[in-house]
């Protein structure tokens, strides 16, 4: 059965925006965030207007709700990427998921001159934390290059990366390219010589269902935002044999046991991991946002944004001086269309495009890295998610061409 | 109506925007103004001391005095909208006496039509570089 996507765009009352400039807005910034369906906003006021307290900590009424909706929301989320909650800890998102995995595993794990393998296409947030332990540590970093013509990471020099490697970090799915890594391979690959996978799987968990338990790697990092759950909330997926190396990353609230003057002890497993009051309105949020995305088979979810998202760059490549970066023909990539006109700035195009409704994004997406690689300092991308439709795509085309027409 | 405070010699350019069709008309012009810039400051000066930084497109400025004592500003941008909106600074402000620069309003870029100029996230370029300039103007006093 299809997608009704008449149906799901019913459930987004945002996408009925009109601009201040009258135009109706047509959203594609989906990599940045996406939008949430209604299901989300009403779960998430819900516990606002009826049972708002702090999880964990008494024995009243409102704590307990609280605390069972927490708990129901971890169960419902790592059910959905084919785990279970003691599998599964809370962060603020991706880039604190992949902080904690530097601090929390890699800091009690590595030494000296142990090699951390990352690519050239991975977020700031995968980059940095490592070259900060290389600082604090001395851990080696090794980048993986792209191949400036396919877009794709170059696997033989993968292959000479890993030799010794600890730990490999690499994004399930570039948020620039919208390329999806052969992650399966370079699971295979790093596990066979004892070497720790992390990925990053921000841009990656709204295109297809991520079943943690099957896919091997030690460590997941996710973020709710991208996959109609709230800002503020994501998690990181550990192996239990990874989630036994680690230790204390942040301290204080609820991962404490017991503190004294004499010292403190810890809770286990991943309450370890979570400090503070815990974001409890966003876990529910979230755990109402991964029900609504079960009703859907994410292979038709990708099939249909694949197929706006290939037609568009087609398009574009019909456009006088519009270069598109990626592969969105291949039948793995997933959502990311980013180009660049020769003669109209980045910045100057996005300003143009908002000007006829169309939301899309402009800059170094955060991976500089990257931009450095393929010579430029910024792209613009459109990105493509559930609700999104060929007509949007049509619309956009068209006023891409007036754009480019009326001002290169 | 809010008080006015650019300039009287930037009216007939605040006209000049206003009486744009719409809105793309204007970018148009501010297009064109962007390669009239009366003070530019070429790429090839363009270096880490004089970026405005916090934007998404490359923006530079350099503030002097010119012969006679007034306020002089260069500038350059890669992205046209934000090079426009200096350009429409430039020709504001150069000339006049730093005390005078140090009082002016960015209000012209909305009188202009220019949507949303003053948001944080948009030209944010044009708001740092305003306000480096008048930071500028104010060291000089």
């Amino acid at each position: 059965m299809g997608l009704d996507i008449k149906a799901i765009r019913a459930d987004f009352p945002i996408l009925d925006r009109v601009l201040p400039n009258g135009k109706k807005l047509v959203y594609f910034d989906n990599a940045a965030t996406s939008q949430k369906p209604k299901v989300v906003i009403d779960a998430m006021s819900r516990y606002y207007e009826e049972y708002n307290s702090n999880a964990h900590r008494a024995n009243h009424t409102l704590a307990d709700e609280a605390t069972t909706a927490l708990e129901e929301a971890r169960s419902k989320i790592s059910r959905y990427f084919g785990t279970t909650p003691e599998n599964m800890i809370y962060t603020s998102g991706a880039t604190e998921a992949i902080n904690l995995v530097a601090y929390g595993w890699a800091r009690y794990n590595l030494q000296r001159d142990d090699v951390v393998v990352v690519t050239e296409m991975e977020h700031h947030a995968d980059i940095v934390p490592w070259q900060e332990l290389n600082k604090e540590k001395g851990i080696e970093v090794r980048y993986v290059p792209i191949n400036s013509r396919t877009f794709t990471l170059d696997m033989e020099a993968f292959e000479v990366a890993l030799e010794g490697a600890k730990l490999v970090c690499v994004v399930h799915t570039s948020n620039v390219l919208g390329i999806r890594n052969p992650v399966e391979e370079i699971i295979e690959k790093s596990q066979a010589i004892g070497a720790r996978v992390l990925l990053d799987c921000a841009q990656g968990a709204p295109h297809e269902r991520i079943f943690f338990d099957n896919m091997g790697a030690d460590f997941v990092a996710i973020s709710a935002h991208k996959m109609a759950g709230p800002t503020g909330i994501g998690c990181i997926l550990v192996k239990p044999d990874a989630m036994a190396e680690m230790g204390p990353f942040m301290t204080g609230g609820s991962m404490i046991r017991r503190v004294s003057t004499n010292g403190t002890t810890f809770q286990e497993g991943h309450a370890m991991f979570e400090t503070g009051t815990p974001r409890i309105a966003e876990a529910i949020g979230w755990g109402a946002a991964v029900e609504w995305l079960s009703q859907f088979d994410m292979r038709e979810v990708h099939a249909h944004i694949h197929d706006i998202s290939s037609w568009t760059a087609d398009q574009m490549l019909e456009i006088p001086g519009i270069r598109v970066f990626g592969d969105p023909n291949h039948p793995k990539s997933s959502g990311a269309v980013s180009f660049l006109h020769d003669s109209i700035q980045s910045q100057d195009l996005a300003i143009l495009l908002d000007e006829g409704g169309f939301a899309v994004r402009t800059g170094h997406h955060c991976a500089q890295p990257l931009m450095d690689a393929l010579g430029v300092p910024s792209t613009n991308r459109a990105s493509f998610w559930i609700y999104n439709t060929l007509d949007e795509a049509q619309a956009f085309v068209e006023h891409l061409r007036y754009v480019c027409e009326r001002f290169a | 109506m809010a008080e006015r405070r650019w300039p009287d010699h930037l009216d007939s350019v605040v006209e000049e925007f206003d009486d744009c069709f719409d809105s793309m008309e204007r970018y148009e012009l501010l297009f064109e103004y962007a390669k009239k810039h009366p003070s530019p400051l070429p790429p090839d000066e363009w270096n880490e001391d004089n970026q405005v930084h916090g934007c998404q497109s490359r923006a530079h400025v350099v503030c002097s005095r010119d012969e006679l004592g007034n306020f002089l500003m260069r500038g350059g941008a890669d992205a046209q909208i934000v090079q426009g909106l200096m350009s429409v600074t430039a020709m504001a402000v150069n000339g006049m006496r730093p005390n005078e620069v140090s009082q002016f309003s960015p209000d012209y870029a909305d009188a202009m039509g220019i949507r949303n100029s003053l948001t944080p996230s948009r030209a944010n370029g044009f708001l740092n570089m305003f306000e480096r300039v008048r930071a500028e103007a104010e060291r000089m006093v």
